[in-house]
């Protein structure tokens, strides 16, 4: 497919199933004044390569999760969404709307949660603040205001209402800026680490908020999210993109990434019952070939055997059937795969396929 | 209609916040009033110093307190309408809120008129006040057509407002230093006839350096005005200020929005849309 048929296709999609369609996208920071610089003889910075040929799509109601180190094009990707920096190359659409074409009609559709605190207004309270920027969405008084207490109920802040921004909590600042990002309940949701400076109960309130935004069937909400809490990642996203060096190097579900990454997984088992050296040496005489470790656990006569397997073969029920025939009672059954930070820590700066797989 | 209501709304949400955050420093607002107090009544002493001043030539500034109170206040809202654009887009990526305005669905005409608005309500009220404080206090008194003095007011601040654009353009792409304000803040007091008649500047200093206040708009906005306030004279008697000014609008308006929108493209391009 050439790449114009494959920027119809995807423009074409963009109406059915397609929330927001990256295509083809290349940024570069040009270095300003270039000409001038040349012209004089000055010497001058080689321009920034954000990003490169970053092509992927975010499905309606998905939450899109973006990871990568930091430099990686991150926040440039977001910013082009959310139409506040132009690609050098490629097409960004949201709906359908180009975002560079069609910029005014992106920004009814996308909303903007950053993690700059300076992006309010001081001495303004955290209503007015709120009040100036629905107003700029073109929400009446009366509209304004309504949404505004709906937002203050969701995230549990209705004491902050009359608080000037300055004396708000990190943390609040945080939850507000969320709340802006969603005074005009635009289908697409932009959030830029959205739990950095919340408190861990907090937290998880506003996971759970992001995710019943995705989940709720009247209203679905897309979310992209970029965020260097892997574990929320995991939790939250349906699909995660990995950055660096302004390309894309995987994208996939998280369980998929983790699979890919890695093929075996690391089982432990607690078992009582039986004495160490028996349990060693059922296994020994079962499995001649595997590589067996055996321990005390914390707890009095308990003992963990742990060992790596392929991730679905059989192993795991030969072993737990040589333990329980040697009189071993099963205590508990842990199995680990490779987390998403072993996954991007694979993703070596330059390379297109992970540094290591087992 | 619906966008009109819309456009008002945006407007008056400026407005609002620009009010909120100007109440939040009360003590600035009363300390600005009593200085435009103090500057009146130090002219009217100085103005004395001129009683029984009969030059024909300068028949504007026979009472030398009302051309200045007039020159002072025009001045102020040319002023505003230069400089409060640029100043409201340094403000706003200084404060790091440019990004947050600019990513609500507002287009760029409207943030140019909705972030100068409350910047044009502080200026006619303060401008009121010289006036105001010239007439209570001090026995000014205005005659001719308070109508066409209004138009040539409004006229003069929209050529402004255009290099208020031409400015904010600069602060866009090259964050300071900008060349418009150097040259019409100290050149607009100097050559336009604020405090002094220009003819003064033939005078003293040649024609090639009063050839300055020719090329300056608010030279003509403040000879319209001061010629239909302070003597009285009819559209037909200030046609030629007036025509100046609207080739001035004619050429400035289109070139001033096309060069915004390039300013608004380029930073958007290097991504320095908060840099300052």
């Amino acid at each position: 497919m050439s790449r114009h048929e494959h920027r119809s296709a995807n423009i074409a999609d963009a109406n059915g199933n397609v929330a927001v369609a990256i295509d083809h996208i290349s940024k570069t920071y040009p270095v300003p004044f270039l000409r001038l610089k040349k012209l004089l003889r000055r010497k001058f910075k080689p321009p920034v390569e954000a990003l490169r040929d970053v092509t992927f799509n975010v499905h309606n109601g998905e939450i899109f999760g973006l990871i990568g180190p930091n430099g990686a094009g991150k926040t440039t990707l977001t910013k082009i969404i959310a139409t506040l920096i132009q690609p050098t190359a490629g097409q960004v659409t949201v709906n359908g709307c180009d975002t560079v074409l069609d910029d005014e009609q992106v920004r009814r559709r996308v909303g903007l949660a950053g993690a700059e605190e300076r992006s309010f207004y001081w001495r303004l309270t955290a209503e007015q603040n709120l009040l100036f920027f629905a107003r700029l969405y073109g929400l009446s008084g009366a509209q304004a205001k309504r949404r505004i207490k709906e937002l203050f109920e969701l995230f549990e802040v209705e004491e902050l209402e009359r608080r000037r921004f300055a004396e708000l909590s990190t943390g609040n600042k945080q939850r507000l800026a969320v709340a802006r990002a969603m005074l005009a309940n635009p289908p697409v949701l932009l959030l830029d680490e959205p739990t950095r400076s919340l408190d861990p109960i907090a937290a998880a309130r506003m996971r759970a908020t992001i995710k019943s935004l995705a989940r709720n069937d009247a209203d679905r909400v897309t979310v992209f999210l970029t965020s260097h809490n892997l574990a929320e990642v995991e939790e939250l996203c349906d699909r995660v993109a990995i950055i660096g060096r302004g390309r894309i190097r995987a994208l996939d579900t998280p369980q998929n990434l983790r699979t890919t990454h890695t093929t075996t997984e690391q089982v432990s088992i607690t078992l009582t019952s039986v004495a160490a050296v028996d349990a060693e040496h059922a296994l020994r005489q079962a499995f001649s070939d595997r590589f067996f470790t055996l321990g005390r656990t914390t707890r009095d006569q308990e003992w963990a055997v742990e060992f790596s397997r392929e991730a679905g073969d059989e192993t795991l029920d030969s072993v737990l059937r040589v333990l329980q025939q040697s009189g071993a009672m099963i205590r508990s059954v842990e199995t680990k795969r490779a987390t998403l930070l072993a996954v991007l820590e694979s993703y070596d700066e330059g390379d297109e396929s992970p540094r290591a797989k087992s | 209609m619906k966008r009109a209501v819309l456009f008002l709304r945006r407007i008056w949400a400026f407005i609002a916040r620009d009010w909120r955050l100007t109440v939040s420093y009360r003590m600035q607002f009363f300390m600005r009033v009593l200085s435009v107090l103090i500057v009146v009544t130090t002219l009217f002493f100085i103005s004395k110093i001129f009683t029984g001043f009969t030059d024909p030539r300068f028949a504007e500034w026979r009472d030398p307190l009302a051309a200045w109170l007039t020159g002072l206040a025009v001045l102020n809202y040319f002023m505003t309408g230069f400089s409060s654009l640029a100043n409201a887009v340094r403000q706003e990526q200084v404060q790091g809120t440019l990004e947050s305005v600019l990513m609500t669905p507002i287009s760029v005409p409207t943030v140019i008129v909705a972030s100068s608005a409350w910047d044009f309500v502080q200026a006619t009220f303060f401008s009121f006040l010289y006036l105001l404080f010239g007439w209570l206090f001090f026995d000014v008194h205005y005659r001719g057509s308070f109508l066409l003095a209004l138009v040539f007011l409004l006229l003069t601040t929209t050529v402004l407002s255009c290099l208020g654009i031409l400015s904010a353009s600069f602060a866009m792409v090259f964050k300071r230093g900008d060349p418009f304000g150097i040259f019409l803040g100290a050149g607009s007091a100097l050559f336009s006839g604020v405090f002094f008649p220009t003819q003064l500047i033939t005078q003293y200093a040649g024609a090639g350096l009063a050839s300055v206040s020719r090329i300056l708009p608010p030279t003509y906005g403040l000879d319209g005005i001061r010629r239909v306030l302070i003597e009285g004279q009819e559209f037909s008697q200030v046609r030629q200020p007036f025509i100046t000014l609207l080739i001035f609008l004619a050429v400035l308006l289109p070139f001033s929005l096309w060069v915004f929108n390039r300013a608004v493209r380029r930073a958007k391009r290097e991504g320095s849309l908060i840099q300052y």
